[in-house]
């Protein structure tokens, strides 16, 4: 079997807030034998706000990304972001459907070097593994029992929504984290909030909504029985774990609950530490949990 | 799955309790066999319908959750869908519920008066012509039916108070926005600002679910831009999307780290943000050093040309 490789699109919570993912996701591809090179170069997707203030930048800027990840030879770019997926996928849509608007792009690009040809598609991590790797080889790697781990999957909105852009799998009822779970002998536990969202992109001015949905996502999720919550997407994870403790001032119950990403959980399948997953850099502490499955 | 069981929400203007109607498994819309139902197993069930045929808007529901319009939906697809034969039916979400899957949209009607939802021709102006392009400006948003599927799978208005507004609201603001004949599209643009044009969280259920595929979130997209545009640039929501095209330029990669002092303004956020900036230094998630250490990333004047480039392109109206 021929060796996946891809142009590797941190985004920018993996640079800072999120760098246990980046520690994560690329021990989990090391380990499966996925190549990951990271794309020289690349800026912020414009974390769906940059349209915001200016639709056009935020597409030239995301045909650059694109663009430099063909121009270092690649044809897929993995992320592992919901929201980078989304802009980079969006940009690409749009540019591959509208002829004159490619060349608009390319007169832009032209200006720096860069050519967008769209030969490179855009995919991420949680597809990867279930469309590209495949999921009996996934299992036929794990390493170490999760039988007793009951994880609520978090999906987030932008790795599904809008369906015209994402496509990987219906939105309304997504089955791509279960079944990685399931080929890593985790349990997911069914809870009515899988698809909710996290409110991340306007948890400055909505804070009250946002936070009031995070609070009853995650009390409905420990109710369901789930000793974490397991996402796919960085800034799903910001506002769950970071903001957890914010969340909690809306609702009386006790919501405390970790929260992984899902490289996380792949890497204790395969053998890693939770230190080496730097599982121990969360604001909600996974440590207790991994103490109680015997993971050190 | 030669049976098909759906799980409905009752309600009689007192009490609610579920109840389970059973059939056989055949080709039918989901409307059909609320009508088969009806007409076969209980007289009393209520729902609402007219045109059958996804023009007048009023049979949309929910099934597991999910807005569907009933009237366009095949049972087979709900099976393909859920992967099951047994469904739970319920009315919209975020609408008052009247009885059954009935809901009311008189309080929805009323706040959306408040867009003005009709045209208000140019004072003075007799001719209206209308080239091509410009009826193309809005000609998708006036496919919308109100049927109210976008409301029911809104995040924001789950959890928001009265004031902000149902996506088909912004839509038809929209609509008239992008109208060459009507002069009243700054006025709207104010009039949504004021019901939270910023509180949208971008989490695209309203263009997913909606049955005529209307883009509403980038339409309040569009909204915010002409918001920026008309000056009202100093809300928390235009202060933190300016971070981000701010960020791009200045070293391509966003600062988490004055991001919430730039949006929330240096006061009030050494007022709200210290113990959750505690957090993020202790766990390790927030380097006070990134801060000043932040370098540019490779080929920023490349993005820099970019931006000077689309400053130069032609503006949108």
């Amino acid at each position: 079997m021929s060796t996946l490789r891809y142009a590797f699109f941190p985004g920018c919570t993996l640079e800072s807030a999120a760098n246990e993912l980046k520690v994560s996701t690329e021990i989990t591809c090391k380990k499966l034998g996925i190549e990951l090179v990271e794309i020289e170069g690349w800026t912020c997707c414009g974390a769906s706000q940059v349209q915001d203030v200016d639709d056009f930048f935020g597409l030239l800027v995301n045909a650059r990304n694109i663009a430099l990840a063909e121009s270092q030879g690649f044809d897929q770019i993995m992320t592992v972001c919901n929201t980078c997926t989304l802009m980079l996928r969006t940009a690409k849509s749009r540019i591959d459907a509208d002829p004159a608007l490619k060349d608009k792009v390319n007169d832009a690009l032209a200006e720096i070097g860069l050519e967008y040809k769209g030969t490179a598609e855009i995919t991420h991590y949680l597809w990867a593994l279930v469309r590209d790797y495949g999921l009996d080889r996934l299992k036929e790697q794990v390493k170490v029992d999760l039988s007793n781990l009951h994880v609520a999957n978090y999906y987030g909105c932008h790795i599904l929504m809008p369906p015209k852009i994402m496509g990987f799998e219906n939105d309304r009822n997504p089955q791509s984290m279960e079944m990685v779970m399931k080929a890593l002998g985790a349990v997911s536990v069914d809870y009515e909030q899988r698809l909710a969202c996290c409110g991340f992109h306007a948890i400055y001015p909505a804070e009250k909504e946002a936070e009031t949905g995070n609070a009853v996502s995650l009390a409905v999720a420990k109710e369901a029985g789930a000793d974490c919550v397991v996402t796919p997407c960085p800034l799903c994870h910001f506002s769950l774990d970071m903001w957890q403790k914010d969340s909690q001032e809306y609702i009386d119950t006790d919501i405390t609950i970790p929260v992984l990403h899902l490289p996380q959980v792949v890497g204790l399948a395969l053998g890693f530490s939770p230190k080496e997953l730097a599982i121990n850099h969360h604001v909600v502490s996974a440590m207790p949990l991994m103490k109680s499955l015997g993971l050190k | 799955m030669d049976t098909i069981t759906f799980n409905v929400r009752r309600f009689d203007g007192e009490d609610a309790w579920n109840q389970e109607y059973s059939f056989k498994r055949q080709t039918i819309t989901l409307l059909g066999a609320l009508n088969m139902i009806r007409e076969e197993l209980d007289d009393s069930l209520c729902f609402t319908q007219a045109c059958r045929h996804s023009i007048c808007g009023s049979c949309a529901i929910t099934v597991n959750g999910s807005a569907y319009l009933a009237c366009e939906t095949q049972l087979d697809e709900l099976i393909d869908t859920f992967q099951t034969n047994y469904f739970y039916l319920a009315p919209l979400n975020n609408f008052p519920v009247v009885r059954d899957l009935v809901v009311s949209f008189d309080e929805k009607a009323e706040k959306m008066s408040k867009v003005m939802p009709w045209m208000c021709p140019h004072e003075g102006r007799h001719d209206h012509k209308q080239s091509e392009a410009d009826h193309q400006k809005y000609q998708q948003a006036t496919d919308c039916v109100m049927c109210g599927c976008c409301a029911s799978g809104c995040s924001e208005l789950r959890y928001s108070n009265d004031n902000y507004l149902e996506p088909f609201i912004m839509n038809k603001a929209y609509r008239f926005i992008r109208d060459s004949r009507d002069e009243k599209g700054e006025d709207r643009v104010k009039i949504i600002l004021e019901n939270d044009l910023w509180k949208c969280l971008h989490c695209n259920q309203c263009a997913t679910k909606c049955p005529k595929g209307i883009p509403v979130s980038s339409e309040i997209s569009y909204m915010r831009r002409m918001a920026l545009r008309m000056g009202e640039d100093k809300s928390m929501g235009a202060r933190h999307a300016y971070c981000f095209r701010d960020d791009l330029i200045k070293t391509g990669i966003l600062n988490e780290a004055m991001l919430a002092v730039k949006t929330e303004g240096i006061v009030k956020c050494a007022a709200n943000r210290i113990p959750f900036t505690m957090r993020m230094v202790l766990s390790g998630k927030m380097n006070p050093l990134h801060v000043m250490l932040q370098k540019p990333v490779k080929g920023i004047d490349g993005v820099r040309k970019l931006y000077e480039i689309s400053q130069k392109m032609d503006k949108e109206d």
